[in-house]
């Protein structure tokens, strides 16, 4: 009987919701744009957890050390800046869902994420929500996807590829190249970036050696490498696994250099493979060194202030890109959508990486450094 | 019942307006939700029920998605016809995966299925149709005329839809002979063999029925998200998956519905604060693991069972009925007294040890045979032999008159032979009633496509299972126990259900392997009756037994083995005087037990 009661009740209560919710179909919520009071609320969406967590963390104090200075500096138009962190992962479904939480939360602008799958899977998203977003992604994906609201804050991986492909061949004329690179998406994606720009300048690899993301012991494939007798090596994997083959590359007697990108001149591929073994290594990255000129210097000594760690490349993308959203901020007075994209993409700002000028892809950098290591520090090539 | 259909009716109806209360980060959050709830449904068919370890659901997601995205965005076909199509290739891959499962079992084939989802990941990765590390973007949206797809409130219903039906789906499987098979064959695989049940189609089904949802899942992840990266597909997810499915309780299919959504949700509440959420999700796991092993599902009847213990036990407590016989069927009397079963010259090695050396027996049918022997003799590796369990190195033997040597138990089980084994072998997680189902139950595991084509005859059969089962559990005096897990009964009832049980697979032969063993003088008694009225009622029987009293009362021959070789046959009286029998007793054991005792025969 009283079951029979509760059952009673709750379809009551049920049917009396029924009644309030109307006939009308679900959905369309009313959206607070434009809010011209209290702070700026930016979204930073980045790897906070998980296997990508330390680009979300190096990531988020770049773009930190931005929003202080302006802050400190009395915010844009009297207000201050509001840079919320949402954690993404590293997996897009989380990143999808975060892309609806920032547009019902009001942001007007998106920060990150560092990985371009999460990047590309918000991009519709943000894109019918008409929220800007600098990522630090670099696939050529992110290009691919078209979208007006989608900024890179550096090169995209064909730039380093393209830029290490001309001075090695063009500049230096070398054409004897062996590659090895891993299967994981960086070393995939570098592989077939530097295969292509050797292709446009009718250079085949004379060897192509391919090792796992998780790989120890390379003597197989470097032992193949060494067998062709190939004038330069060209190394796409991360930092340690990076580090790892140059060490026994050179226990197997190879003394020719290793070429690649980024991760070949951070201070933890340096450390991994010695820096005597590391010697002579070119790198081509948009961003060689703390001590490149006066802009990373001066870079460099706030981030050791306020993290009391060494600054690197990520730290330096992210910072570049928030201050090109707070210059366009700025000189939008504080627009936000389409008027707000549009104000990045006209601004031209003098950042770490070089100058940025934004095209219609939402690229605003085409070129990286080329750099060479040299008594165990990186720097600037003489071509 | 009326209160279960008020539950139902409460919750479909709650699911149909929740959209009304969502906001659009919301909505998009419950649809990412019931994606997952379809992968744990089908997850929770495969470990929780099939008891088959699977950690290649991701792969399965991943198929169905990647597959639906290469098919709509490189071939241009519609994305209703890409979906079948995923569907399909789901269901090829998940038999692929599942085909280790017929040689390894437990946490082995948890390493081999990881490995082939971590094949999976990194074949996306790095084939160009699949778009490499970029994914496959602008999957079109699956249209269906007049509704707006791309709205997500609208999507919602699409999902809902195949949610709803895949959850009754599973249960309806769950609750009928199929799901009733794969749980016999979770809680213990050889004596679902034994029992006539196909392992290896079970097992493959259960990685057919992952697949089907993992593929669901992966079309309405395409539909939905509309680009898919080899991320999303990663191992990370799948522990995710797999953490739903432990916390909801992997034996429940709601249990790992709610796992699914209760999970979800944690981890998007928590987003905001990542250290926190790291901290918080291993901890949940752990207590869960360690406080409530059945998950958040077996939770309420834990407390039940606290409660009553509380209070001090329920009133009255079951009790056994007494045996009632079978009807006497004369034995066919006219017809040729050809042999049921026939061992020529079996042997059986294991590596130098002679555990049987060319044995031969000869059984007629209706006799009541017995088998002895000290300890060591090799009376149970007969049995095994005999029932398929081993594949014999020599000799061969004919059951009804064709050849069986090597048949596989459920095959033998099949033909009409049925056993019971020396340590007690119930499906511990099935009630008693569901034990004997499983037996009574002689269909073919394929027979199952019933189940999509024709599930009222399913109904109606499984119906009509019942009702036998009823039949025999009255016979065997367990109607109280029926509803009971065989753990919780005292040991000479688990005996009593198993004779049942091998009993209602309806053998013509029954081996009975030591049913005397740990019973007291009267539940012996009670046996003998049981096992001379199964015998009366045209089966056959051949039982081992230390229980000397028992085999010389109740047989009508008697083979005594020792150290592998047939060393006497014939009726008990003349066998116990035989003085190699007597010399292999006293030789091999001083144990007055083991003692043939003339007296009791002849007294």
């Amino acid at each position: 009987m009283v079951r029979l009661r509760a059952t009673a009740i709750s379809a009551s209560v049920v049917l009396a919701l029924v009644v309030a919710a109307g006939c009308s179909a679900p959905g369309g919520d009313d959206k607070k744009a434009g809010d011209d009071s209290g702070p700026i609320k930016i979204a930073l969406v980045d790897a906070q957890s998980g296997q990508l967590s330390s680009l979300g963390a190096w990531e988020l104090k770049g773009a930190k050390l931005a929003v202080t200075e302006w802050n400190a500096a009395g915010g844009i138009n009297g207000r201050q800046i509001q840079l919320d962190v949402f954690d993404d992962q590293g997996d897009p479904t989380t990143g999808t869902n975060l892309a609806r939480k920032i547009d019902s939360e009001g942001y007007i602008a998106m920060l990150g994420t560092a990985e371009s799958a999460v990047t590309i899977a918000m991009a519709p998203t943000l894109k019918t929500a008409e929220i800007p977003n600098i990522t630090s992604g670099q696939s050529p994906g992110l290009v691919a996807v078209g979208s007006e609201f989608l900024f890179l804050n550096g090169p995209t991986s064909t730039t380093y590829d393209e830029t290490l492909a001309k001075y090695i061949v063009d500049q230096q004329g070398i054409k004897d190249i062996a590659l090895i690179t891993n299967n994981g998406s960086y070393g995939k994606g570098e592989h077939d970036a530097f295969t292509k720009a050797l292709k446009t300048r009718n250079v085949t690899p004379l060897v192509d050696q391919v090792v796992t993301a998780d790989q120890k012991d390379f003597s197989a494939a470097l032992t193949t490498i060494r067998q062709k007798n190939p004038k330069l090596i060209f190394l796409g994997a991360e930092e340690v696994e990076s580090g790892l083959i140059v060490k026994q590359a050179r226990d197997l007697g190879i003394t020719v250099p290793f070429a690649g990108a980024a991760p070949q001149g951070t201070p933890v591929f340096l450390d991994t493979a010695g820096a005597k073994n590391a010697e002579g290594t070119i790198v081509s990255s948009p961003y060689l060194s703390n001590d490149i000129n006066e802009a990373s210097k001066k870079f460099a000594t706030a981030y050791k202030a306020a993290y009391n760690e060494e600054a690197e490349l990520h730290g330096a993308k992210a910072y570049d890109g928030a201050q090109i959203l707070l210059t366009a901020l700025k000189s939008s007075n504080v627009a936000s959508g389409k008027p707000l994209a549009d104000a990045i993409r006209g601004t031209k700002y003098q950042g770490l990486l070089g100058s940025f000028a934004f095209d219609n892809t939402g690229v605003g950098i085409f070129a990286t450094s080329i750099g060479k290591i040299e008594n165990g520090k990186l720097t600037a090539a003489s071509s | 019942m009326r209160y279960r259909i008020g539950i139902i009716a409460l919750a479909a109806l709650a699911a149909w307006f929740l959209p009304y209360g969502l906001d659009s980060y919301a909505i998009h959050v419950v649809n990412v939700i019931l994606i997952f709830a379809i992968l744990a449904i089908g997850l929770g068919l495969c470990m929780g029920v099939g008891g088959q370890v699977n950690l290649a659901q991701v792969a399965f997601f991943g198929v169905g998605a990647y597959t639906t995205a290469i098919l709509t965005t490189k071939t241009g076909w519609g994305f209703w016809l890409s979906a079948v199509l995923a569907l399909a290739a789901t269901i090829a891959v998940g038999l692929l995966v599942g085909t280790p499962a017929l040689r390894v079992q437990s946490h082995y084939l948890g390493i081999v299925t990881l490995g082939l989802a971590l094949a999976f990941t990194n074949w996306v990765t790095n084939a160009q149709v699949a778009g490499g590390a970029e994914g496959i973007s602008a999957i079109p949206v699956p249209t269906i005329p007049g509704v707006d797809l791309s709205n997500e409130y609208l999507y919602y219903y699409l999902e809902l839809a195949v949610f709803a039906v895949g959850l009754v789906f599973g249960l309806f499987i769950v609750r009928t002979a199929l799901g009733r098979r794969m749980r016999a064959m979770r809680d213990d695989a050889l004596a679902a063999g034994a029992l006539g049940a196909d392992v290896p189609v079970l097992r493959m089904t259960a990685f057919l029925l992952a697949s089907v949802y993992g593929g669901l899942g992966g079309v309405l992840y395409a539909g939905l998200i509309r680009y898919v990266a080899p991320e999303t597909f990663s191992i990370a997810n799948m522990f995710l998956l797999l953490g739903m499915v432990i916390i909801g309780g992997r034996q429940s299919l709601i249990g790992c519905v709610v796992g699914a959504a209760g999970l979800y949700l944690v981890r998007e509440l928590l987003a905001d604060h990542p250290t926190v959420a790291q901290i918080g999700y291993g901890t949940v796991v752990v207590l869960v693991v360690v406080f409530a092993p059945t998950g958040l599902a077996g939770l309420p009847k834990r407390i039940r069972d606290l409660v009553t213990r509380r209070r001090g036990g329920q009133g009255e407590a079951a009790r056994l009925q007494p045996f009632q016989p079978y009807e006497t069927v004369r034995p066919d009397e006219s017809g040729s007294q050809s042999p049921i079963l026939e061992v020529d010259g079996i042997s059986m090695y294991f590596r130098g040890l002679r555990a049987l050396d060319d044995v031969s027996l000869s059984i007629t049918p209706g006799e009541i045979r017995g088998i002895v022997g000290p300890n060591g003799s090799g009376k149970t590796t007969l049995f095994n032999v005999i029932s398929g369990l081993y594949r014999p190195t020599r000799g061969r033997i004919r059951f009804r008159g064709q050849d069986s040597t090597g048949l596989a138990p459920y095959r033998l089980a099949r033909a009409g032979m049925s056993r019971t084994f020396q340590n007690l072998r119930l499906f511990g997680d099935l009630t008693v009633e569901e034990n004997v189902l499983v037996a009574i139950d002689r269909n073919a595991t394929w027979h199952s496509w019933r189940y999509v084509a024709r599930p009222i005859s399913v109904l109606r059969r499984d119906r009509d299972l019942h009702r036998r089962a009823a039949e025999v559990i009255e016979r065997y005096g367990l109607a109280e126990f029926a509803a009971l897990p065989p753990k919780s009964l005292p040991y000479g009832i688990q005996r009593r259900v198993e004779i049942a049980r091998a009993v209602a697979a309806g053998p013509a032969l029954l081996l009975l392997d030591e049913p005397a063993a740990g019973l007291n003088g009267d539940e012996v008694r009670q046996l003998s009756e049981i096992v001379r009225s199964v015998r009366d009622s045209g089966v056959t029987v051949i039982i081992i037994e230390h229980n000397m009293g028992l085999v010389m009362s109740l047989c009508e021959r008697i083979t005594v083995l020792a150290s592998g070789h047939v060393i006497a046959e014939g009726e008990p009286a003349e066998v116990a005087s035989t003085p190699a029998v007597i010399e292999a007793y006293l030789g091999d054991s001083m144990s007055s037990d083991d003692l043939p005792s003339v007296p009791e025969v002849t007294g």
